[in-house]
């Protein structure tokens, strides 16, 4: 392998890697407060991609209670701009969070509140993320959808350098996924670490009867901690959607058990662990070459395998030999 | 009207029944001692209090606030900090953290500091290792940062589940000596104790529990010299 193909499939490696991060971090922030999975994530970041779909293009296909509608007759105003991309990415992605929440009161509150074995949560989130692919095609059918183009306004759609003979290519795309999700890690991790809020989430992880004592309302803390997963979950579906489309209703699927190889190869309940393991396995899935990449979704399991053999708690996990 | 107050309160496990018809009132600026064997109810009485805990039935209020209609997040805010048993630090964050998040309930942020710092000097092993992680720290050490998280709630009642547990003769000394002086700046305290006579010592009024009910309370010098407390718990 040359260096500019080395240095290419680095990049695409980092920016697929980057929201496997994003997206596995609503994962790790739901197992840290409440210590299980939420397996209606991926279908959160379906939703997330279909919500901002609808802002930025707004046109249904032929099948669904919503064939052949078409919101924006004219255009969606937030078409063809660079900010208006941004907007409609929020505003999915804000809309994706609130679905959590609406999850965390159906599926996972109800349980909590009766004392249920948190598997039994476990299990009434796989119903949620059932019922909600459903709904989406009975919605807008179960075909794939491309956003439009030009969404990204005057941005060039990608940068090309010149490596010796060779060309690198960065597509802005890539860019985007790749700073947005960065940025919002280095926030995200700042929040945590250092604010008021942050050090009240992470007493709320340790210990909920303590944080209580301290008059830290355990519930209203886990609804954040849904509504941040739920948004970047969305915010994870949308930047992959507009990028190579939205496969359909079960688009959320094999990224929502990629996300589940991730946070466990990075360490169950560590954030840098997830943002770690999900650079890891983009980088390792670019790697593969072009004629095997049918198995491309078998890397992030034959990797999670082989060091998990080596590190059973995970890159970043520590060993817990019970829960405090 | 008492500060606190207890009425017929019943606490369950389940099943089994830990605390039974208990009454009970603080005033303000006592310090009044729940002492008693093992098992013998104390500490739910306290979880009950602060509403880790809800009641079978009974009355709870506190500063003319049902306590029963609240969670434990908002009896903070009424007034009430609970420094619970086996100190409960938050391991997994520092000293100067785990301070902060007893004054969760606060805004002030420039008080909030001031008295970050006034815990500081009250107890220096905390000041040295401010930027410890709490888990870290000694067991004498967690007690006074339970404590000491406790105060920056502000509280004007402050619960205390049995302070001295596992620390050596001097150390407990050191906490009873800081319990008299909270309570001279006006914190009332309602304190569990397994060490019986240092407790009376150091209080106005005693209340005693045994399986759950309340068998003996009085002014502290009083039941101190009482022939059946003293036999039962003073060992003599
Ligand atoms: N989590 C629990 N589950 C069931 N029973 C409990 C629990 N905690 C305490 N108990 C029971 O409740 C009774 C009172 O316990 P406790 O209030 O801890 O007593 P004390 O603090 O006076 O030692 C005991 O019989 C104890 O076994
Ligand atoms: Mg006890």
């Amino acid at each position: 392998m040359d260096l500019s193909s080395f240095l290419q499939n680095v990049l695409n490696g980092l920016a697929i890697g980057s929201v496997y991060a994003l997206f596995a971090l609503g994962y790790t922030l739901i197992f840290s407060i409440l210590g299980i999975i939420n397996f209606a994530h991926g279908a959160v970041f379906t939703l997330g991609a279909y919500f901002t779909y609808t802002l930025i293009s707004g046109q249904f296909e032929n099948n669904g209670l919503l064939k052949g509608v078409n919101l924006f007759p004219n255009g969606s105003p937030l078409a063809g701009s660079a900010w208006g991309f941004a907007l409609s990415a929020l505003v999915g992605s804000v809309l994706a969070g609130l679905v959590a929440v609406v999850i965390e009161r159906l599926a996972f509150r109800p349980m909590r509140s009766r004392g249920a074995d948190p598997l039994l949560a476990l299990v009434s989130s796989l119903g949620v993320a059932l019922v909600i692919v459903n709904l989406i095609q009975i919605l807008v059918g179960a075909e794939s959808y491309s956003f439009p183009d030009g969404i990204y306004g005057d941005l060039p759609g990608a940068l090309l350098f010149k490596l010796g003979k060779k060309t690198i290519i960065i597509r802005t795309v890539q860019v985007i996924i790749f700073g947005v999700s960065m940025v919002l890690l280095l926030i995200l991790g700042l929040v945590i670490g250092r604010t008021r809020t942050g050090k009240a989430l992470r007493a709320v992880a340790e210990n909920p009867g303590t944080a209580s004592l301290l008059g830290i309302s355990v519930d209203r803390f886990i609804v954040i901690t849904f509504f941040l997963a739920g948004l970047l979950g969305g915010l994870a579906g949308t930047l992959v959607g507009s990028s190579f489309g939205i496969a359909g209703p079960y688009f959320g699927v094999t990224y929502g058990l990629k996300g589940l190889a991730v946070i466990v190869l990075g360490g169950l309940g560590s954030i840098p662990g997830a943002v770690l393991g999900g650079l890891v396995i983009g980088l390792a899935e670019a790697f593969v070459p072009a004629d095997y990449s049918a198995y491309n979704q078998a890397v992030a399991f034959a990797l999670l395998f082989v060091i998990l053999l080596v590190r059973p708690q995970g890159l970043l996990g520590k060993l817990q030999i019970q829960k405090v | 009207m008492p500060l606190l107050e207890l009425n017929n309160l019943s606490v369950n496990y389940g099943a089994v029944q830990a605390v039974r018809d208990i009454s009970l009132t603080v005033e303000a600026g006592e310090i009044v001692t729940l002492i008693g064997a093992n098992g013998a109810g104390k500490t739910t009485t306290l979880r009950a209090i602060s509403r880790m805990m809800k009641p079978r039935s009974g009355t709870l209020s506190f500063d003319g606030h049902d306590l029963l209609a609240v969670s434990a997040d908002v009896v903070v805010r009424y007034g009430v900090a609970h420094s619970p048993e086996g100190r409960q630090v938050l391991a997994r964050q520092s000293v100067a953290d785990n301070l902060e998040l007893g004054a969760f309930i606060r805004r002030d942020s420039a008080q909030i500091q001031a008295d970050i710092r006034r815990m500081y000097e009250r107890f220096p092993r905390l000041g040295e290792r401010r930027g410890q992680l709490a888990g870290t720290l000694s067991g004498g050490e967690q007690q006074m940062l339970a404590i000491a998280r406790a105060l920056m709630s502000r509280p004007k009642l402050l619960l205390l589940d049995e302070p001295s547990l596992g620390l050596a003769p001097i150390i407990v000394l050191e906490i009873f000596g800081i319990i008299k002086e909270l309570n001279a700046q006006g914190v009332t305290i309602l304190l569990v104790e397994q060490n019986a006579r240092l407790a009376m010592q150091s209080s106005h009024r005693t209340y005693v529990m045994e399986a759950g009910q309340i068998t003996f309370s009085g002014p502290s010098a009083e039941l101190a010299n009482d022939e059946r407390v003293l036999h039962a718990y003073l060992g003599g």
